[in-house]
């Protein structure tokens, strides 16, 4: 008797967790996928019905869809990668003892707890044509003629955002990576000292594989955030000019924006999917070292 | 202890998926009801209500003394800002006091939020809001219709004793929104004509001694006032502030009637040159090169700081330009060319189907539309009257910028009223407009995909 009561209190611990995952994700989420296979469109209630892969078969042929994708490629490399990489060398930095380092460490995690639509927001004006100070600051540094409308023109909006996110996300990448550090024993540093190793011995035969899965976990979070990420864009461009920000997340808000809920659940789905094609190789990779 | 690696291999693919389909999530929501739209409907209205639960409140003891049975409204609405927010408040408090049919109004205000209020709204009505009333812009009237959510006013109005007070013109716009030219859903409030402001001081410098009469002299101006002030080579003063982002649809239509174009057929000839006239101001550099993108926020910014020489917008700004420019602002109507039209923004009220006691609910926004509310909110606001009585008001005759309202009301209009407008105003419309203004596509292409978005292929 008293093995049953153990074995019953466990599923008793996590139901009320599993129950509120159930409805506020799984049955939204088949919600959406029955969607998808449906021309449902809450302008024109009268005609859902079930149209099969009609939207996927839209969705392939639609011009909008494939340059959508192409951008969110883009998006998430360049943002993850180098929110990774600036990520990274502030948390090197951060690592080091130096005066006034918790006053620093405070403010540098500044971006991180600011929210997307206040960046969005600030960015957009930082970028300005007309009165932004970014600028100011090149006309004055003489680095530039005449202003430039960043978020106006195609050449520069798509950088200026992805600058943005990158900036966004730096403290994130450097927040996990500086508790990753401080774990990695100094002895191990002491013996490659001896053993006459390099610094960029050090870093990389110490640092990065001691501290390499907060690095797997922080990267995979971020590419899965990043590629949903709406707020920072819409604010700062609604997806324009002439689409040239519009990601795949912006591009399915949009369309759910317009009640096009069948379409935008059928992209919705193909960016899970997308992501799953990077998040289970990711994980796999990570077990089998994890393993060995 | 043994371990389990396959099944923690599969409980970290999970829970990697659930995280993967947290997009999803939203999208299926977005259904029930249960979207984060909806949510913030609910949570944001807390606080304004709060406040005027206050004013209501008290109001309350007091028509309790009425004969009537206590009735309240909940009425939703925006404001532009927060001297109409306070406006609107003592509207419903000095309604809420003088009733005399124990009526009690309980305001929620909303963020407009560049028009997803009327997206929230019908979030929050799908999933059961008990709104009543609701401010309105006809575009979404389609969308609403269709799924059944707005009471036909029509008989409320046939027996309303000042139904006579608007034009019948005005009542006929509120038919054809509807999709149905024997019912009326939409009760009207007020119309914003939209204008030409100008810099008088600009003008004189450029040499122009009177407003445009013709839309080529307009368009000739525009190239006029674009000057290098300082000699320096570069332009510091625009002809004119163009809004290429959301929301520019609205000027920009002018334009194309202006050469005889309609948004009947946006392929036409006339409709063509229009947007090329467009495009030419914004190639030759008349705009600023930001155009692309500059919304309301923008093109007033612009010309308020004297970096462009005129500007379209309504009377819902022209207290804030006589602030910051006194005499040296004014403003004409949008001249005719081979055709003419400016925009004729619209703010309406709503009563919705699910409203337990339409005759109060009517008695409110008959109130907004005829009564001292309607005197109050357009003398607050500046928006032209629908009421013929409050029209005649000193202060509607002797303003200059309601006298440009005035004078383009006879061919205002609005866009087709579409189930396809809201996605074509949002998307559409921005992002097509931008691709032919940096020359991704020919002023033809444009249109034809302008013409696609609105009425199908």
């Amino acid at each position: 008797m008293k093995t049953k009561k153990r074995s019953i209190a466990p599923y008793l611990l996590v139901a009320p967790a599993t129950i509120i995952i159930v409805c506020v994700v799984f049955i939204p989420v088949i919600q959406a996928i029955l969607m998808s296979f449906q021309s449902y469109d809450l302008r024109r209630p009268n005609a859902i019905k079930f149209i099969g892969l009609g939207n996927y078969i839209e969705a392939f042929t639609d011009t909008q869809f494939l340059n959508a994708v192409l951008r969110t490629v883009i998006w998430v490399v360049l943002g993850v990668g180098f929110q990774f990489i600036l990520g990274f060398v502030l948390a090197l930095l951060l690592n080091r003892q130096f005066r006034g380092r918790g006053a620093i460490r405070a403010v540098s995690m500044i971006p991180w707890v600011t929210p997307g639509v206040l960046i969005g927001l600030m960015w957009r004006w930082i970028y300005d044509g007309n009165f932004g100070v970014l600028n100011d600051i090149l006309l004055k540094l003489h680095i530039i003629d005449s202003a430039i409308p960043f978020l106006s023109q195609k050449s520069t909006a798509f950088p200026g955002v992805i600058v943005t996110i990158i900036w966004q996300g730096i403290p994130f990448f450097a927040l996990m990576i500086l508790a990753a550090l401080q774990g990695v024993s100094r002895d191990l540093y002491e013996a490659a000292e001896i053993d006459g190793a390099t610094k960029a011995q050090e870093l990389f035969y110490i640092t990065i594989p001691s501290i390499k899965n907060t690095i797997y976990v922080t990267g995979l979070l971020r590419i899965i955030w990043v590629a949903n990420s709406v707020d920072v864009i819409f604010n700062m461009t609604e997806g324009g000019p002439a689409y040239s920000t519009q990601t795949l997340s912006v591009y399915i808000y949009n369309k759910a924006n317009a009640l096009n809920l069948g379409y935008a659940s059928a992209m919705a789905i193909c960016l899970a999917l997308m992501l799953l094609v990077v998040v289970i190789p990711y994980l796999r990779m990570n077990f089998k070292e994890e393993k060995s | 202890m043994k371990k389990h690696p396959v099944t923690r291999k599969a409980a970290s693919i999970l829970a990697a998926s659930t995280m993967a389909a947290g997009l999803l999530a939203g999208c299926g929501g977005a259904a029930s009801g249960t979207t984060t739209a909806g949510g913030a409907t609910t949570k944001g209205a807390s606080t304004a209500a709060a406040t005027t639960k206050a004013a209501a409140g008290a109001a309350t003891t007091k028509a309790a003394s009425g004969s009537a049975e206590p009735v309240t409204i909940k009425f939703q609405y925006w404001a532009d800002n927060t001297d109409y927010s306070q406006l609107m408040q003592d509207i419903i408090k000095k309604f809420n006091e003088t009733n005399g049919k124990n009526i009690t109004v309980v305001g929620e205000e909303q963020p407009w939020d560049g028009g997803a209020y009327s997206e929230n709204l019908f979030n929050a009505k799908m999933g059961g809001s008990d709104v009543d009333v609701s401010t309105w812009k006809l575009t979404s009237t389609p969308l609403y219709v269709n799924n059944d959510l707005l009471l036909d006013l029509t008989p409320y109005i046939d027996k309303w004793d000042k139904k006579g007070d608007i034009e019948d013109n005005i009542y006929n716009v509120m038919k054809q929104a509807g999709g149905d030219n024997s019912k009326i859903y939409v009760m009207p409030w007020n119309i914003q004509v939209l204008y030409v402001y100008y810099r008088p001081s600009i003008f004189e410098k450029a040499g122009i001694d009177h407003t445009p009469t013709t839309y080529q002299e307009f368009l000739d101006d525009i190239k006029k006032c674009t000057m290098d002030t300082d000699g320096d080579g570069k332009t510091d003063v625009y002809g004119f502030g163009m809004r290429g982002a959301k929301g520019g649809q609205e000027p920009w239509g002018s334009f194309i009637y202006g050469e005889g174009g309609s948004f009947d057929d946006l392929t036409s000839a006339g409709s063509v040159q229009g947007m090329q006239d467009f495009i030419d101001l914004y190639k030759n550099g008349y705009v600023p090169p930001t155009a692309t993108s500059d919304g309301f926020n923008e093109i007033i910014a612009n010309f308020k700081s004297g970096l462009t020489a005129m500007t379209i917008h309504h009377t819902g700004s022209s207290k804030d330009m006589e602030a910051t420019f006194g005499d040296d602002v004014s403003a004409f109507a949008f001249p005719a060319g081979k055709g003419q039209w400016t925009s004729m923004g619209d703010t309406e009220t709503v009563i919705f189907k699910s409203c337990k006691h339409p005759e109060a609910a009517f008695e409110w926004v008959s109130y907004l539309a005829t009564g001292e509310g309607q005197k109050m909110w357009c003398e607050g606001t500046g928006n032209v009257p629908v009421s013929k009585t409050v029209s005649q008001g000193d202060f509607f005759q002797n303003n200059r910028f309601m006298k440009a309202s005035l004078e383009g009301e006879s061919y205002a209009g609005i866009l087709p009223i579409l189930d396809t407008t809201t996605e074509w105003i949002s998307t559409t419309w921005p992002n097509t407009v931008a691709q032919a203004l940096t020359g991704e596509i020919s002023t033809e292409d444009c249109m034809k995909t302008l013409q696609e978005g609105l009425y199908g292929k």
